[in-house]
């Protein structure tokens, strides 16, 4: 029989190494991210030089540097446009096609699923040219509609995935009742399945939201006009071909991740959720 | 029980309705306000529509050289009221992207530059998107095309009878050059007791430092050789040195092997680097921007890197003190090579209805005022070889070897893929003592007669 003081000290033993583990994981994770913070405030000269986390100097001019030599201004603007109007249109478009895929019978609907996830395997460099030439044609080059129709698009397939996953699950009886009580098709998915999907929607809104912050290669394919310009757009602008003025580009990724790290604290309580229910799968 | 938890589910949903209604009554008026003034016509357009005062659209890819290029025209602007508009995208395979998908759209802009081999330059040509400047170059016997280094304009050339089938002509307008050579940091050449005004010249006597470094515990060479293609680089130079370029180009074309004698001898100067200690550790994974940083931080005794260096190393220690030299030469037989040529190039599109403008505006461009402007701003090498004479020594001294240098896009001919990465990948094996130069010039051998044949089968 051993000891309750033998159980105590496997216990702390195997608690310390689980959060040494956990802390050196969590360190991994945020070293980078202080590492931008330090350079964002040290000289091109020093972020050579001075290795220490917390430079002699604090440089708090090259956030304002940054701000000014990327265009920040106009391209913040922007990219909060095309995030919100994008990450809008896909919930509202996957939301409604994986509830059909879910719940609707209709003739080719298995084929018409398959063709959306197999457009998740192409990748989108690949289709850039052609994309490219169709907007021409379609006279929506250098329009914000010509983008976010595009990046709308990018994002559908996973999220009708991840959509159509909590879809399949979500009790029939649910809707039952909800018919009646007298909802139309459209009442349910308005009323019932969206309301219940919010977990699974908040992992949909931040895939997409960071997906679409981050994008700047289409962006620039597609726009012409500077003013049309995203953030990240402004970002590269900061790192050149040969010389890349890293306080000031560090600078600028700082700004651009802010909106991204908050939005992920406000909603991290639904992505817990909707990943331990089973939102991600496969 | 479930339509009384559905009921109290859809009451909870209710308070959201209003918060759905603001947020579509705030992406509409978003919309609105946001695409009206957009869906319009596009600035450049209605600037380019402008008959009397044409705007002529430039579009590159160098974001450290926005500013100096503003600037410049600015100036153009106010000596001859033409705008000048200077769209920058980066990083550069973006840019590479968007100018090929706009060459398929028809919608190049008036001045462009292409990034990418000459086999794409010469596709770009002959499906008319590039203006032939010959005319213009050759005017006034000549005057424009003399502006130039011969070895800056042979990279925007086709001569007669190229293998891509290109008219004969010059259609691009070189704006700086580049040389790739050796730098040696002069205050650690003190240290190592060595004179820094006299660079080795010669390969034993490079080999000879190696001891030096060892025995003050210093790093050698330092360059991006993780990269793989300036060891093809440094690789080519030596077989210039050894074997002439004759037989150079006689092995592309598969007329040599590279079992070859006089390849390996090349294979094996990698070999001596290594055995000598000349070479920095983790030089065969190192990129070339922690090779530029150990190098100006004063890390290393030599670096291989291109003329571009000097800006960055002005960034990162304004204060290093080094020189510029050429590869030790390995052989008296022929003279040592150096890659380098036109730097960028500005093309002009044919379908513009600004060309003739726009030829001006690069005529103006590449006088000697504006390349030096250009140089002293960006610590590039200008095309103008009148320019040379105003500029920084250090890059004087780039310069200065120019007439060695060469750049596979004027050979006229080209090694496959698969073989210059088995060759930089057996130099890589080399250094870290995997194989010896006989095996890696066999496999090379091998991958080459491969690709001959696959190409005969074609």
């Amino acid at each position: 029989m051993k000891s309750a003081a033998y159980y105590t000290a496997k216990k702390i033993t195997f608690n310390t190494f689980v959060y040494l583990f956990l802390i050196s994981v969590a360190l991994s994770c945020i070293f980078p991210l202080l590492w931008m913070l330090s350079s964002s405030l040290k000289t091109q000269e020093t972020i050579f030089q001075d290795m220490s986390l917390i430079p002699r100097e604090l440089h708090f001019e090259n956030y304002m540097r940054a701000w000014t030599e990327g265009g920040f201004g106009r391209c913040f603007l922007n990219s909060i446009f095309y995030t919100t109007s994008v990450v809008f249109g896909i919930v509202i478009v996957s939301s409604l096609a994986a509830y059909a895929f879910s719940r609707f019978k209709f003739p080719g609907k298995n084929l018409i699923f398959y063709i959306f996830m197999g457009a998740m395997m192409i990748p989108i460099p690949g289709s850039f040219v052609a994309l490219y030439v169709l907007l021409n044609k379609l006279h929506l080059r250098d329009t914000p509609v010509g983008y976010i129709l595009c990046m709308i698009n990018v994002g559908l397939s996973t999220s009708i995935f991840l959509l159509k996953t909590f879809f399949d699950k979500l009790p029939h009886e649910l809707e039952d009742a909800a018919r009646i009580d007298g909802c139309s098709k459209w009442g349910i998915w308005r009323h019932v399945a969206l309301p219940l999907a919010r977990p699974v929607l908040a992992v949909v809104i931040v895939f997409n939201t960071l997906n679409v912050w981050n994008e700047y290669f289409l962006a620039l394919l597609i726009f012409d006009s500077p003013r049309l310009m995203p953030l990240q757009l402004g970002l590269m602008k900061l790192q050149g071909e040969f010389v890349t003025q890293y306080p000031l580009l560090m600078s600028g990724l700082t700004i651009t991740a802010l909106p991204i790290v908050l939005l992920y604290l406000l909603m991290q309580k639904y992505i817990v959720k909707g990943v331990t229910q089973g939102a991600v799968v496969g | 029980m479930v339509a009384m938890g559905t009921r109290g589910m859809i009451g909870e949903s209710t308070k959201h309705t209003f918060s759905l209604k603001s947020f579509l009554i705030y992406l509409l008026m978003a919309f609105s306000s946001f695409f009206l003034p957009g869906c319009g016509s596009n600035s450049s357009e209605v600037n380019n529509t402008n008959v009397s005062k044409p705007t002529i659209l430039v579009w590159h890819w160098m974001t450290d050289r926005q500013a100096p290029l503003a600037e410049l025209a600015k100036r153009y602007e106010e000596k001859t009221g033409i705008k000048i508009k200077f769209e920058l995208y980066a990083p550069s395979d973006a840019y590479s992207q968007k100018v090929r998908a706009a060459a398929q759209g028809n919608n190049l802009p008036d001045i462009f530059g292409i990034l990418a081999e000459k086999r794409d330059f010469a596709a770009f040509i002959k499906a008319g998107h590039i203006a032939d400047l010959t005319p213009n170059m050759n005017a006034e016997n000549g005057k424009w095309k003399n502006y130039f280094f011969a070895k800056a304009l042979a990279g925007n050339e086709f001569n007669e009878g190229n293998t891509y089938g290109v008219s004969a002509g010059i259609y691009g307008v070189p704006i700086d050059v580049t040389t790739i050579q050796m730098l040696y940091n002069k205050d650690l050449f003190r240290e190592l007791g060595l004179d820094p005004q006299k660079p080795p010249a010669t390969f034993d006597e490079f080999l000879a430092i190696g001891d030096k470094l060892k025995a003050k515990n210093m790093q050698g060479l330092v360059s991006g050789w993780g990269e793989m293609w300036m060891i093809d680089c440094l690789a080519n130079n030596y077989a210039f040195n050894i074997m002439g370029k004759d037989k150079v180009l006689a092995t592309l074309r598969g007329e040599v092997p590279y079992t070859d004698p006089d390849w390996v001898k090349v294979l094996s100067l990698f070999k001596k680097m290594q055995d000598s200690g000349v070479l920095a550790n983790g030089l065969v994974t190192m990129i070339n921007k922690t090779a530029e940083q150990l190098f100006a931080n004063g890390k290393a005794v030599f670096a291989f890197n291109g003329s571009w260096c000097v800006n960055v190393y002005k960034g990162m220690n304004p204060n290093l003190n080094y020189g510029v030299m050429l590869p030790p030469r390995a052989s008296d037989k022929y003279p040592m090579s150096i890659w380098g040529g036109a730097g960028t190039s500005f093309m002009v599109n044919d379908r513009s209805p600004r060309k003739e403008e726009a030829i001006k505006f690069l005529q103006w461009f590449t006088e000697k005022d504006q390349q030096v402007f250009f140089a002293e701003k960006t610590n590039n090498l200008p095309a103008n070889k009148e320019s040379i004479k105003n500029i920084p020594e250090i890059l004087a001294q780039f310069s200065d070897d120019i007439e060695y240098a060469t750049h596979p896009n004027t050979w006229g001919v080209s090694e496959f893929p698969p073989v210059i990465e088995a060759l930089d990948k057996g130099i890589q094996s080399i250094i870290i003592g995997e194989k010896s130069p006989e095996q890696v010039s066999q496999d090379v051998q091998k991958i080459k007669e491969r690709e001959l044949a696959k190409k005969k089968a074609k």
